[in-house]
C-alpha cells in the first residue's frame, strides 16, 4: 500500500484453534520507523507481533519484508529478532554466552563473537558483567541482556513484546528513552507491543491502536491523541468522560442543541464526518475549565458549557480532581483550585478538546435510504 | 500436660512404625552382616567378595548401562513431547509412552522371556520376515535381556518427570533460541536439557536405586552366572539360610546406591552454593 513499505502486513488473519484473533489486518511500516502496537489485553497485538516474528502461522494474508514474502519462512529466516516480555534469558548461560549465542549458531569465528559481545555490552552498559549468570542481574540489566542478544545478530527488524512491563516504574521511564535512542542510533526498524499509552506516546513514531483484532486508528502520537477517529480510541487515549448530546450538522459546523444540562453551541466540523442526531461527546479531565455556577464571564462561541454539581474532590497531585454530576452522568474534571462538594459549577470544554462521534464506531456512515427508522433506532440504542 | 508432651504423643504411633518396622530390621541386617559363626568380623564380606565379585561388577555395569540408555531415551521422548511440531504424533506418543509404568517388573520379565528367547516371538518374527535364518537365531536371555527389561520399564518414569519439567520451562527460552536459528536438536541439548538437568539426574538416580533392588527380572531372564546381586541374596537365603552373607551383599548394594546418592547430593550442594 506504500512504496516505501519495508515491513508489509497485508490482510493477515490469525487465531488460536477456532477463535479468530486477527481479522484481515493491514499494516505497512517504513524502514527505520518505530511503531507501537497499543491496545488492551486480548486485542490481538501480541498475536500480530508473533505472526510477524513467525511464531504464529497466519490463516490468511501475507507478511513481506523489503518486498520478499516471508509468510511461510521459519522465525530465523526473517531477519527479525524478538525481545520477550519475560526476557527469556537462558539461566544456565552467562551474559556473554546469552548475547553471543545467535552468532555461535551462525558459526562465526570465536574472536568475532567475542568482539561483537564486547561491543554489545559496551553499547548497553553491561561492561564487566559478561561472566555473570542472568540470576545475578537486576531486572533492568536482564532486560538489556535480552536486548543485546536480539541486537547481536544485527537484525533488520527488532520486535519488542512488552519488554518494559516487568520493570519497576522508575527504571521503566529510563529504559524507555534508552531503547528509543538506541533504535534511532542504529536506524533499526522496531515494532513495540504495549498496553501503556504513555510508553507508546514517548517511544513511537507511529502508534497503531488495536481493538478486537483490527486496527482502530493509526497515526503519530499527536494525531491519535488530538484527533481520535472513534469513541474507542478517544477513551483509550484518556478521554474517559462521556456525555450524550444532540446536534445538527451544517456546512462546516456542528450545532449542539441546548439540553437540560448544557448550553447550545456551534463547533467547527473540521473535516469530521458527523451527521445530525445524537452524538457521543468525549473529553479529558485536564482539558477543560471549571468555574463557579454564578460566574458572569461569558464563554466564547465554540465552547460547550455544562452545568453540574461537585460530588467529591481529591488531590492526585498538581491539580484538584473533581467528580461532577451532570444530569445523570458523572464526569471527572481537573482544576487548579478545589471546589467544595455540593457546589454548583460550570464546566467549559473548548472545541479543540471536545471529541464528537455519531455513535459506536461500528456504525456505518448514514446512507440516503428510505428505511430511516433503522438509523434512528440505532442512535437510540447507542444513547441508552 | 504440656503442649510438647502432647505433640510427642501424637507423633508417637508414626514414629513407632518407622522405628519398629524399618530402623530395627535395617539395623539388624547391618549388624547381621558383621556376625559370622557367632563372632563379629568381616568373614561374611570376605565370603561375599570371594563368591560374588563378578556378580557385583556385573550388577553395577548392567544398572549403569541401563541408566545411561534410559537417560538418552527419556531425553529424546520428553524432548519430542516438548518440541515436536506434529500435534498428532505428539498426542500419540504422549498416550503411548506411559503404559510400561503400570506393568509390574515380574510381568515385564515374563513378557520379555517369551519374546526374547531363542525360539521366542522376536526370532520367529525375524525368521518369518526372512531377515534371519533359523540357524542365526540366538536368544537374548542374558545381560541384554535384563537391560532391555530395565530400560523398557524405567524409561517412562524418567520421561514423565522430565517431560513435566520441560513443560514448565518458560517457552520464551525455547522460542528465543528458535528466533536466532537454533535447530530442534540444538535447542534440546543446549537450551532445554541444561535447564532440566537436575530433574533428569533425580529421575535417573531413583531409577538406578529401583533397578538395583529388582529380583524378578534377573530371576526370570538370566538366572545363570553372572547374575545380579539380588538373585544372589535370594539364593543365599533360600538355598542355604545364610543370612550373614545375604546381609553383607545387601550392605554392598546399599553402598553402591549410597555412592550414587552422594554424587547427586554433592552436585545439588554445588548448585546452591
Amino acid at each position: 500500500m506504500n512504496d516505501e513499505a519495508f515491513l508489509d502486513i497485508a490482510g493477515v488473519s490469525a487465531g488460536y484453534g477456532r477463535t479468530p484473533v486477527l481479522k484481515g489486518l493491514d499494516l505497512s511500516i517504513r524502514k527505520g520507523e518505530f511503531v507501537a502496537l497499543l491496545g488492551s489485553s486480548g486485542c490481538g497485538k501480541t498475536t500480530l507481533l508473533r505472526a510477524i516474528a513467525g511464531f504464529v502461522q497466519p490463516s490468511g494474508g501475507a507478511i513481506s519484508v523489503a518486498g520478499r514474502n516471508v509468510t511461510n519462512l521459519p522465525p530465523d529466516k526473517r531477519g527479525m529478532a524478538l525481545v520477550f516480555q519475560s526476557y527469556a534469558l537462558w539461566p544456565h548461560m552467562t551474559v556473554a554466552q546469552n548475547i553471543g549465542y545467535g552468532l555461535k549458531l551462525q558459526r562465526k569465528p570465536r574472536g568475532e563473537i567475542a568482539g561483537r559481545v564486547d561491543e554489545m555490552e559496551a553499547l548497553l552498559g553491561l561492561s564487566g558483567l559478561g561472566a555473570r549468570k542472568p540470576g545475578e542481574l537486576s531486572g533492568g540489566q536482564r532486560q538489556r541482556v535480552a536486548l543485546g542478544r536480539a541486537l547481536a545478530i544485527d537484525p533488520q527488524i527488532l520486535l519488542l513484546d512488552e519488554p518494559l512491563s516487568n520493570l519497576d516504574a522508575r527504571i521503566r521511564l529510563q529504559v524507555r528513552h534508552e531503547i528509543r535512542s538506541l533504535q534511532q542510533r542504529l536506524g533499526i526498524t522496531a515494532v513495540h507491543v504495549t498496553h501503556d499509552r504513555e510508553e507508546a506516546m514517548v517511544m513511537a513514531d507511529r502508534i497503531v491502536i488495536m481493538n478486537a483484532g483490527r486496527i482502530a486508528q493509526q497515526g503519530t502520537p499527536e494525531e491519535v491523541y488530538n484527533r481520535p477517529a472513534s469513541s474507542f480510541v478517544a477513551a483509550f487515549m484518556g478521554a474517559e468522560n462521556r456525555l450524550v448530546l444532540t446536534g445538527h450538522a451544517e456546512a462546516s459546523r456542528f450545532g449542539i442543541l441546548e439540553g437540560s444540562d448544557n448550553a447550545g453551541c456551534l463547533v467547527p466540523l473540521d473535516g469530521r464526518p458527523l451527521a445530525s442526531g445524537s452524538v457521543e461527546a468525549r473529553f479529558r479531565a485536564e482539558a477543560v475549565e471549571l468555574l463557579p455556577a454564578k460566574s458572569r464571564e461569558n464563554p466564547s462561541e465554540a465552547v460547550l458549557e455544562l452545568a453540574g454539581r461537585v460530588v467529591t474532590v481529591s488531590y492526585p497531585g498538581g491539580l484538584w480532581r473533581h467528580a461532577i454530576k451532570v444530569g445523570t452522568a458523572e464526569i471527572l474534571v481537573d482544576a487548579p483550585r478545589a471546589f467544595s462538594p455540593g457546589e454548583a459549577v460550570k464546566v467549559r470544554i473548548p472545541h479543540q478538546v471536545l471529541f464528537l462521534f455519531n455513535s459506536r464506531e461500528a456504525s456505518p456512515p448514514p446512507k440516503p435510504v428510505s428505511r430511516s427508522g433503522v438509523e434512528s433506532r440505532f442512535l437510540e440504542v447507542s444513547e441508552a | 500436660m504440656s503442649k510438647r508432651l502432647l505433640g510427642l504423643i501424637l507423633v508417637l504411633p508414626a514414629l513407632a512404625v518407622i522405628v519398629l518396622l524399618f530402623l530395627v530390621p535395617l539395623a539388624a541386617s547391618v549388624v547381621g552382616a558383621f556376625v559370622a559363626d557367632g563372632r563379629y568380623g568381616l568373614a561374611n564380606f570376605e565370603k561375599a567378595f570371594a563368591l560374588y565379585t563378578q556378580d557385583i561388577i556385573f550388577t553395577v555395569v548392567i544398572v549403569s548401562f541401563s541408566t545411561f540408555i534410559i537417560g538418552a531415551l527419556s531425553t529424546a521422548i520428553a524432548g519430542y513431547l516438548t518440541l515436536g511440531e506434529n500435534p498428532r504424533a505428539v498426542a500419540i506418543l504422549r498416550w503411548l509412552y506411559r503404559w510400561p509404568m503400570f506393568i509390574p517388573f515380574i510381568v515385564v520379565g515374563q513378557v520379555l522371556r517369551t519374546f526374547l528367547a531363542k525360539n521366542g516371538l522376536m526370532n520367529n518374527m525375524l525368521i518369518g520376515a526372512g531377515l534371519i535364518t533359523p540357524m542365526q537365531a540366538s536368544g537374548m536371555l542374558d545381560w541384554r535381556g535384563i537391560v532391555i527389561a530395565f530400560v523398557w520399564k524405567q524409561t517412562p518414569f524418567v520421561t514423565l518427570l522430565l517431560a513435566g519439567a520441560m513443560a514448565s520451562l518458560d517457552r520464551g527460552t525455547i522460542e528465543a533460541a528458535r528466533n536466532l536459528g537454533a535447530s530442534r536438536l540444538r535447542i534440546l541439548l543446549e537450551i532445554v536439557l541444561p535447564q532440566v538437568a537436575t530433574t533428569l539426574v533425580v529421575g535417573l538416580i531413583l531409577s538406578f536405586v529401583t533397578m538395583m533392588s529388582v529380583l524378578s527380572v534377573p530371576l526370570m531372564i538370566n538366572a545363570q552366572s553372572p547374575t545380579m546381586i539380588t538373585a544372589d541374596i535370594a539364593f543365599r537365603i533360600n538355598a542355604y539360610g545364610d543370612y550373614g552373607v545375604a546381609n553383607a551383599l545387601g550392605l554392598i548394594s546399599l553402598g553402591v546406591t549410597a555412592c550414587v546418592a552422594w554424587i547427586y547430593l554433592r552436585q545439588t550442594m554445588k548448585e546452591r552454593a
